[in-house]
């Protein structure tokens, strides 16, 4: 029997369509719940684990910044700033991470142009989740080093930085270097297996898909 | 905002549609729990996109833009399939239909040789057996129909093959 043969079963199999009466139908208040559902796809998985991330930093960063602003006669102000800075830096990345999660997705384009635009924008996602990633710490560091190396932000109180080491190896910055270079390598090959673990199989499988429908 | 009428109108026109959503689930996913999951997934797709249906497309195309998008990137760790569908774990609207005893073993084997496509090709077959044109499944997974034409006939062949192989009656 050929496949064009089997159409005719296909067809009858057709539930809805079958119906005079779509109101007689069986389920149909079922779906009227649905409509309240949020989704569980991929990208709505993604938005929510970026705003349980700021959620995290909100909770982590605020309380931080305020005490060091406010603890010590503001001695330590110059903490809240770094911190503030990189808070600031977060909210750029959490920015550029919604807006690819927006454009991610098209469902109501053409099959091969959603798979495309998705397989783009993961990719450009996972680079940049690399890059923001990779980045963050030695950032935070040159920005402690700039801040105190510099004196700015400075209490005027000469001794409250040596009180809290008599040795200002942190005024080295063949130091911050040493500490700084392999760090970041180490952190970006962690990050690369990481972000790979998360993304790597899915961006592989669309771009399967994508060869497939590209291929004669 | 949504208004009433437009949530009646939606709902209506699913439901008009719910079989292709059925067999999209049916086609994509192995256990009863993974379809109802992916056909919760679709209707809050199509819901959230709704406001934005002007018409332009038959509805049809755009329900099976949104049902094959959702479902062909929709790349949830699966569970494994089971023992191929008996009748009785058809669904209930399914199970309503009369079929011959030699048509309702025809659909469960042609089931079967399709779960064994990959997503691209049971999209194709899907719309091939829904009598779509070359024109409406070019409109629909943006594949130029020449390739479509050539792809077809490669999955009929193989098709033909697999049921061959397992002297299921189609080849």
């Amino acid at each position: 029997m050929e496949l064009d043969s089997l159409k005719e079963i296909w067809r009858e199999a057709r539930v809805g369509d079958m119906a005079d009466a779509p109101d007689a139908l069986p389920g149909r208040e079922s779906l009227l719940p649905l409509l309240q559902q949020r989704s569980r796809g991929p990208v709505a998985r993604m938005r929510r684990n970026l705003r349980i991330e700021l959620l995290c930093i909100i909770i982590a960063y605020v309380p931080l910044i305020l005490f060091y602003l406010v603890e010590f006669q503001g001695r330590l102000r110059a903490i809240s700033i770094v911190l503030f800075a990189v808070g600031a830096l977060f909210c750029v990345y959490y920015y550029r991470k919604s807006r690819l999660l927006n454009n991610m997705q098209c469902l109501t384009c053409q099959v091969r142009s959603n798979l495309a635009r998705q397989v783009g924008t993961l990719k450009k996602y996972t680079r940049f989740y690399l890059l923001a990633s990779t980045i963050v710490i030695p950032a935070m560091a040159i920005l402690t080093y700039v801040i105190f190396h510099l004196q700015l932000f400075y209490p005027g109180d000469g001794t409250v930085y040596h009180r809290l080491s008599p040795a200002p190896w942190w005024k080295n910055s063949t130091f911050w270097l040493l500490m700084l270079v392999p760090f970041t390598v180490v952190m970006y090959y962690f990050n690369a297996w990481y972000i790979n673990k998360l993304y790597g199989r899915h961006i592989k499988k669309l771009q399967e898909l994508l060869r497939e429908m590209d291929e004669e | 905002m949504i208004s009433t009428d437009q949530q009646e109108a939606f709902i209506r026109l699913v439901d008009q549609h719910r079989g292709i959503l059925h067999k999209v689930c049916r086609l994509y996913c192995f256990t009863d729990t993974d379809r109802q999951d992916l056909f919760q997934e679709i209707v809050i797709q199509l819901w959230r996109s709704y406001p934005r249906f002007r018409g332009d497309a038959k509805f049809s195309t755009w329900l099976y833009r949104i049902a094959l998008n959702t479902a062909i990137s929709d790349l949830r760790k699966q569970r494994p399939p089971t023992t191929p569908t008996s009748p009785d774990q058809l669904p209930t609207e399914l199970q309503d239909i009369q079929y011959s005893a030699e048509k309702e073993q025809q659909l469960q084997l042609l089931y079967t040789a399709i779960n064994r496509l990959t997503e691209v090709e049971k999209a194709l077959t899907m719309l091939y057996l829904e009598d779509k044109t070359y024109q409406e499944m070019e409109e629909i997974l943006g594949i130029t129909q020449n390739n479509l034409r050539v792809k077809m006939n490669r999955i009929k062949d193989k098709l033909r093959k697999m049921t061959k192989e397992a002297t299921y009656g189609i080849g």
